[in-house]
């Protein structure tokens, strides 16, 4: 096993499995086109919610896609394979995580223009709202993942990472929606991608050792 | 393949859920040998291995590989060897040759194709593996056993439902890497028909 063969394969397994992409990605869709139809369609309400209404969609999409990601490697041992390999687990983790967000956040980036045309979101909040896209929900799966690994050698384990993880999300949500409204009333918005991406790049950093650990703990 | 290798247990505790498995284990594995591990089911046959393939650790006790003490860090140990658990590790979601290409990316195609051919799985070879019956998904992966170059191999229960011929051709397969100085432990519960190996015994 190399790196490169294990990114290719899991690249692979994820386009075998497009059908549960493209199912968060309908199920992302579903949950924004709620609002404007059992709240409230009109721009007054809309346009200074959109934010927030496409990062709790997404937020849920992500929980959805994470919960699992180490699910079917546990069950198939390959997972011990990977522990065994001899190659860096952290590093391997990384990449991992890396095929899962481009394989799941891509799809949402392109489906956003239609979905912010639906909410009325002006344009300006409109490319904050891709920046904060990009750089807040890597740490979004950083976090994810070390749930996913905690909880992967237990039946039921879907509810427990979504009560385990989420008080962890809330930062990044919070972060992200100021970002968009401070844009919409003429505010610097840098300061909060700043923040966005320290996040990301903190939960970079310590995600993959924390995980390959737990990882470690739970293939016993 | 390091030819001069060996591996040496000594004074192994293992413990697991609370219970010990063995206590003061000690053998070794000379170039060219064959160690089967006995025991009853639950005895911790499964769980020596896992712990020298660095999945578990022991509670106490020491592993030298090749005169290198990788008791705490096991990755000059794992860049030379195959462990084979009871879920053998490959995937269902990818074809026959998709899986051994992940784990043995440089492999010419013309080797692969003679290997698969061999194992009765050249029919199979785009295949997803969840399509494949239990011997045959076992026949994919101890195909890595002919792809890879590893001087030690960890087989646990590697005869589990394979055929006759499955058997015979593993016997065989494990003779000739012991020949070229190769280091094999494994257990099972099958007599072994052309293999001639050390046992060590757990007791439960
Ligand atoms: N995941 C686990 N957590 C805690 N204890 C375990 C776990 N797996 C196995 N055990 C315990 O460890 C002991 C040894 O198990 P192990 O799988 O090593 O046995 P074995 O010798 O391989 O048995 P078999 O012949 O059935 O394969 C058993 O008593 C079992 O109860
Ligand atoms: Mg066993």
């Amino acid at each position: 096993m190399t790196y490169s063969s294990f990114f290719v394969s899991e690249f692979l397994v994820l386009w075998r499995r497009k059908q549960d992409v493209f199912n968060a990605l309908l199920f992302f869709i579903i949950v924004v086109a709620l609002f404007p139809i059992g709240i409230n369609s009109s721009p007054d309400f809309l346009a200074p919610a959109a934010a927030g209404i496409v990062w709790c969609a997404a937020v849920l999409a992500i929980l959805m896609a994470v919960e699992s990601i180490f699910k079917e490697d546990y069950l198939d041992g390959s997972l011990e394979q990977l522990v065994v390999s001899g190659l860096s687990l952290p590093l391997l983790i990384l990449l991992k995580v890396a095929a899962q967000w481009l394989v799941v956040v891509l799809p949402l980036l392109v489906i956003i223009p239609l979905l912010s045309e639906m909410l009325y979101l002006p344009s300006s909040g409109f490319w904050v709202l891709i920046m904060t896209l990009i750089v807040g929900t890597p740490s979004l799966f950083f976090i994810g993942v070390i749930g996913a690994a905690l909880t992967v050698s237990i039946k039921q384990g879907a509810m427990l990472v979504m009560l385990l993880i989420l008080p962890f999300y809330l930062p990044v949500i919070i972060f992200s929606t100021l970002a968009v409204k401070a844009t919409q009333s003429g505010l610097p918005y840098s300061g909060l991608l700043a923040m966005l991406l320290a996040m990301s790049l903190l939960s970079l950093v310590i995600s993959p050792f924390m995980t390959a650990i737990v990882v470690k703990a739970s293939v016993n | 393949m390091q030819s001069s290798a060996s591996l040496t247990i000594s004074d192994l505790w293992i413990e697991r859920g609370e219970r010990d498995l063995c206590k003061g284990l000690s053998f070794s594995v000379q170039p060219g040998e064959v160690v089967r591990i006995l025991g009853e089911n639950g005895a911790g046959k499964s769980s020596l291995l896992k712990i020298i393939a660095g999945v578990l650790s022991p509670l106490e006790g020491k592993i030298l590989y090749s005169g290198e003490d990788v008791t705490l860090d096991r990755t000059s140990l794992q860049q030379d060897a195959i462990y084979l658990g009871h879920s053998v590790g490959v995937k269902g979601l990818l074809t026959v040759a998709e899986n051994l290409r992940w784990y043995c990316p440089d492999i010419s195609i013309s080797i692969l194709y003679s290997v698969l051919t061999q194992l009765d799985l050249i029919d199979l070879v785009d295949v997803l593996v969840k399509k494949l019956s239990a011997g045959q998904a076992r026949r994919v992966a101890l195909a890595r056993l002919w792809l890879t170059k590893k001087t030690l191999w960890l087989l646990d229960e590697p005869f589990a439902s394979l055929d006759v011929g499955g058997v015979a051709l593993l016997e065989e397969r494990i003779q000739q890497h012991v020949l070229l100085g190769g280091l094999v432990i494994l257990t099972t519960h099958q007599d072994l028909m052309s293999i001639t190996p050390h046992d060590v015994v757990l007791l439960s």
